[in-house]
């Protein structure tokens, strides 16, 4: 890369002033100390720029500038321009130091049990100034109910970035979910929840106001109670009415009062599941 | 058959489109002002594990246009307003470091020509992050004052990592790399 500053060059050539070569840094790691050679003498100012940096101070030609590590904490390209009576310059790379935290989004935060890739995660490594480290790195995630462990995997971060994907377990509760990187560990909770209730079976009576219906108790297939508020519709007809009542689960059982004189057919639904149906006669 | 999904805009101001159509009618050759153009080409092509919906690839090409054009008028002018709404986190951390940095010692820099090939390498699961890759070539010029002291044609890598906002995708890190 080339800067000019035509005047300055016409003047070196002229040989009016004493040309200056700056070198930069090989490689140089966030937040480190790092110096720039020069040759030539007398006095010159030093300008950097870079991700959040912006400096110009007073050097001497011929001595190595120093940059403190103060200067070199954001990764990414650094520009050194040093005039006399030329400018010369000089670019100059900061990479991420080593991993001091982890970004770890999981999702989602409610899920039901036994769903295919239904849970997810994303690990980023930053450094402790916070830049995306991209060197390689395994994230290692795990997830685990009470103490059993139901998905472990060991993913190596592509651009500073490791995922997963993963079903879930099997008993409704919480879920940790661990992303960990050396002595870096992130913890997240996914709730698992029942899947859609399953036997939905009602039972009813007579009262004074109606008909009194209950569900059993409404489980998932695999027998975990399905969580409280989940909403069953019951559907009452009767002499040719038909009336409908919505009703959340309440400790495991939906409860409703159905005003019916005559004799009654009621059915329960909830989500896609359908329950018995159930016939009272006249009192 | 996989389209292709590529973008394409020139961002011209209003002051440079008037001035086209001033230069037009008078029949004489019209000069861009290269200070004006912020090219950008997007690619979602290979983005992995979630493919890019067609609205999503709308709003990063329109919201990465527009965070470059604010970064080139925030570090010319030294102005942390132009940084608003297009940053968050720590690209918008050190972007601010940098302008206050530059008001205090005088400095500015001035981005023009701008091309940006952008690509999407990386999109969650879940739609909530999103890693692109930006091979951008500018033009940029070091300034003291008013005085130039370096003027260079910059080939850079980014790598860039966007999340959404409520309405609109946000850059959150934009780090320059040696290569991909």
């Amino acid at each position: 890369m080339r800067h000019v500053i035509p005047i300055c060059e016409v003047l070196c050539f002229l040989g009016v002033t004493a040309p200056q070569e700056i070198r930069a840094p090989q490689e140089v790691v966030a937040g480190e100390e790092a110096s720039i050679p020069t040759t030539g003498s007398g006095k010159a100012t030093l300008y950097l720029f870079g991700p959040g940096v912006s400096d110009k101070r007073d050097v001497s030609l011929g001595d190595d500038i120093r940059l403190p590590g103060a200067d070199l904490q954001n990764a990414g390209q650094y520009f050194a321009v040093v005039c006399s009576s030329a400018c010369r310059s000089a670019s100059f790379f900061v990479s991420a130091a080593k991993p001091s935290s982890l970004t770890f989004m999981a999702h989602p935060s409610r899920v039901p049990v036994a769903e295919g890739d239904a849970i997810s995660g994303v690990a980023i490594p930053f450094d402790k100034y916070r830049n995306l480290v991209l060197s390689p790195e395994t994230v290692s995630f795990r997830l685990s109910a009470g103490k059993s462990s139901i998905f472990s995997r060991s993913v190596p971060a592509a651009d500073g970035i490791a995922w997963f994907r993963a079903a879930s377990g099997k008993s409704a509760g919480t879920l940790q979910v661990t992303a960990s990187l050396n002595d870096l560990e992130m913890l997240r909770a996914v709730q698992q929840v029942a899947s859609e209730p399953c036997n939905l079976r009602i039972t009813g009576e007579r009262n004074a106001k109606g008909i009194l219906v209950r569900t059993e108790p409404v489980h998932d297939c695999a027998g975990n109670p399905v969580p409280d508020g989940t909403i069953v519709t019951f559907t009452a007809t009767a002499d040719g009415e038909k009336s409908t009542v919505d009703a959340p689960i309440k400790q495991d059982i939906a409860r409703a009062q159905i005003a019916a004189s005559g004799l009654a057919v009621i059915s329960a639904a909830s989500g896609v599941v359908m329950g018995n149906e159930l016939r009272l006669g006249v009192r | 058959m996989m389209t292709r999904k590529t973008f394409c805009f020139y961002f011209v101001d209003r002051g440079a489109i008037l001035l086209a159509m001033f230069a037009l009618v008078l029949g004489s050759a019209f000069y861009c002002a290269a200070a004006d153009t912020v090219q950008v080409q997007l690619d979602t092509r290979e983005a992995k594990p979630r493919a890019v919906e067609t609205l999503t690839e709308r709003a990063i090409f329109r919201d990465y246009r527009f965070a470059w054009r604010n970064i080139a008028q925030a570090l010319e002018s030294n102005s942390l307003d132009a940084l608003e709404g297009s940053f968050a986190g720590d690209a918008s951390q050190w972007l601010r470091q940098t302008i206050v940095s530059q008001q205090h010692s005088g400095l500015s820099q001035r981005y023009t020509q701008q091309n940006h090939k952008l690509k999407a390498v990386f999109y969650a699961p879940e739609g909530d992050v999103m890693e692109l890759h930006d091979t951008a070539e500018y033009q940029l010029e070091f300034m003291d004052g008013g005085k130039i002291i370096g003027d260079q044609h910059i080939v850079q890598h980014f790598v860039v990592l966007m999340t959404p906002g409520a309405d609109h995708w946000v850059i959150r890190q934009l780090q320059a790399v040696r290569q991909f």
